[in-house]
């Protein structure tokens, strides 16, 4: 890292001034990956941005439509005092995520931009239906989640462009979902993490909408649409979890690496989402 | 790129100058001479190098140094009293065996420290969560708790 440049610009006009004027410049915003990749040599920026002094890019505003600014950190996502009461899948996902000194400066928009397949604020927020705000000197343009992830590192951030926030609708009546991580400690990196969010008609058994998504199983954090089919307007039976948990091991791309092997994750992945909906259900 | 920064350690005004690629923990040891917070990893993984940034623990081996321009920062030199004399927390660790090759007890007790100025009353459970992000080779973590058990029992009586 010799001779980087260090930008930290005050206003969003002022971003996309260096970003013209600086060849080669990366963000940064809490630096946990990137402060950690730029040690490994898997990135060489010659300058980086940083995006803590700008106003605005922080902070939860609750409503209809909430919006969760890409500079907040972890940490304040769990301590929001009602964030949890309407999302509760996205903090119970997010506690997991790497040790305190991590989630104190670790942002939800790092972990989003970073793109790594087993990004723990991806799922939840994936099953929740987020849309993404991204902007660019050009112009701002809102995209749904499920289109934000292209590959391991590759968003479809162009150059220049910043994702600025999360936008969630209030879920409907009825929406229960749950979060489930399987790590080699508890601060690990996910092994195969995944997220469920059910519509139930009721208090019957009868399925209006599921949404169905797991990390560590593929290029990137990945909706399980065939699975969701399985359910939607549909009554939820032993048969059919059964069936779940067959097509989620099938929908899924895992390979091995240090932390697991690619058939432990394809089993665990159909597991696990089995458990959900059972524990979901009280089944 | 070199700039100057300014910020508050342990209390006290403090100028540097630092290069863009450094981080807080190179700042510490380096120019400010201040050793105490060690580095083990150098990325996010040990703990070791936990100081407090505007009340808030942090892994200084992560942190861009010019980011700290302004801020508060509190290491493990910042506990110590009058004459040198252990703090509450750093004492317990000491009577309880929390400390064995003490590598990993600077980062350890900032961790304890910011648990503690949040939690005085801290459940087994808090602890164990508010130390997950801190690794110890020697002393297999059941000293650790007992220590901050201690701490957090002391403090509350010398309120
Ligand atoms: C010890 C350790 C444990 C960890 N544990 C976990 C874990 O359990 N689960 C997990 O999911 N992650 C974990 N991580 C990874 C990391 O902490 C998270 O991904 C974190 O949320 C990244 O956020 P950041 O603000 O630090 O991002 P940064 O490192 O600052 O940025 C990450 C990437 O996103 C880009 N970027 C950041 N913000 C924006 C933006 N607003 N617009 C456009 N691009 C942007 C940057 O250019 C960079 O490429 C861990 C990391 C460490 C070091
Ligand atoms: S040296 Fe910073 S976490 Fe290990
Ligand atoms: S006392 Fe040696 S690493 Fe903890």
């Amino acid at each position: 890292m010799n001779n980087l440049d260090f930008l930290i610009p005050q206003s969003l006009r002022e971003v996309w001034d260096l970003y013209k004027r600086f060849p080669g410049v990366r963000f940064i915003a809490g630096g946990t990956d990137m402060m950690v990749k730029i040690k490994n040599s898997e990135e060489k920026p010659t300058a980086l941005i940083s995006l803590r002094s700008i106003p605005g890019l922080s902070g939860i505003e609750i409503g209809e439509q909430t919006r969760i600014g890409a500079m907040t950190t972890i940490g304040d996502l769990i301590n929001h005092p009602q964030l949890g009461d309407m999302f509760p899948v996205l903090i119970q996902a997010v506690k997991r995520l790497g040790g305190p000194q991590i989630r104190n400066v670790a942002t939800i928009g790092g972990n989003l931009c970073n793109c790594s397949p087993c990004a723990d604020t991806a799922l939840p927020l994936l099953v929740l239906e987020a849309r993404a705000v991204l902007k660019r000197s050009e112009g701002s343009r809102e995209v749904p989640l499920d289109e934000f992830f292209l590959g391991p590192g590759e968003s479809c951030l162009l150059p220049g462009e910043m994702l600025t926030d999360i936008i969630l609708n209030k879920p409907a009546p009825g929406v229960r979902a749950t979060f489930k991580k399987k790590g080699r400690v508890r601060m690990d990196l996910s092994i195969v993490s995944t997220a469920v969010l059910l519509e139930m008609e009721g208090s019957t058994r009868k399925c209006k909408k599921a949404r169905i998504a797991a990390g560590s199983v593929a290029p990137t954090p990945l909706r399980l649409k065939k699975v969701e089919e399985l359910f939607e307007n549909a009554e939820i039976s032993e048969k059919t979890l059964i069936e779940a948990q067959k097509l989620a091991e099938s929908s899924v791309s895992p390979i091995t690496d240090i932390r697991s092997t690619a058939e432990y994750r394809r089993r665990i992945v159909g597991v696990y989402v089995k458990r959900a909906i059972q524990e979901l259900l009280d089944f | 790129m070199r700039k100057e920064i300014v910020f508050n350690l342990n209390g006290s005004p403090v100028f540097a100058t630092v290069e863009a690629q450094k981080r807080l923990i190179d700042v510490l040891r380096g120019p400010l001479g201040e050793k105490g917070t060690k580095e083990g990893c150098g990325e996010g993984e040990c703990g070791a190098c936990t100081v407090i940034v505007d009340g808030l623990a942090v892994n200084s081996c992560l942190y861009p140094a010019l980011e700290i321009d302004g801020k508060n920062v509190t290491t493990i030199e910042g506990l110590l009293g009058a004459g040198n004399q252990l703090s509450v927390i750093q004492q317990a660790f000491v009577d309880h065996g929390g400390i064995q090759c003490g590598f990993c007890t600077p980062g350890m007790v900032m961790s304890v420290k910011a648990l503690l100025d949040a939690n005085p009353q801290p459940t087994e459970a808090e602890i164990r969560d508010a130390l997950v992000g801190n690794l110890c080779r020697c002393t297999g973590y059941v000293q650790i708790i007992e220590s901050v058990k201690a701490a957090a029992q002391k403090l509350r009586e010398d309120k």
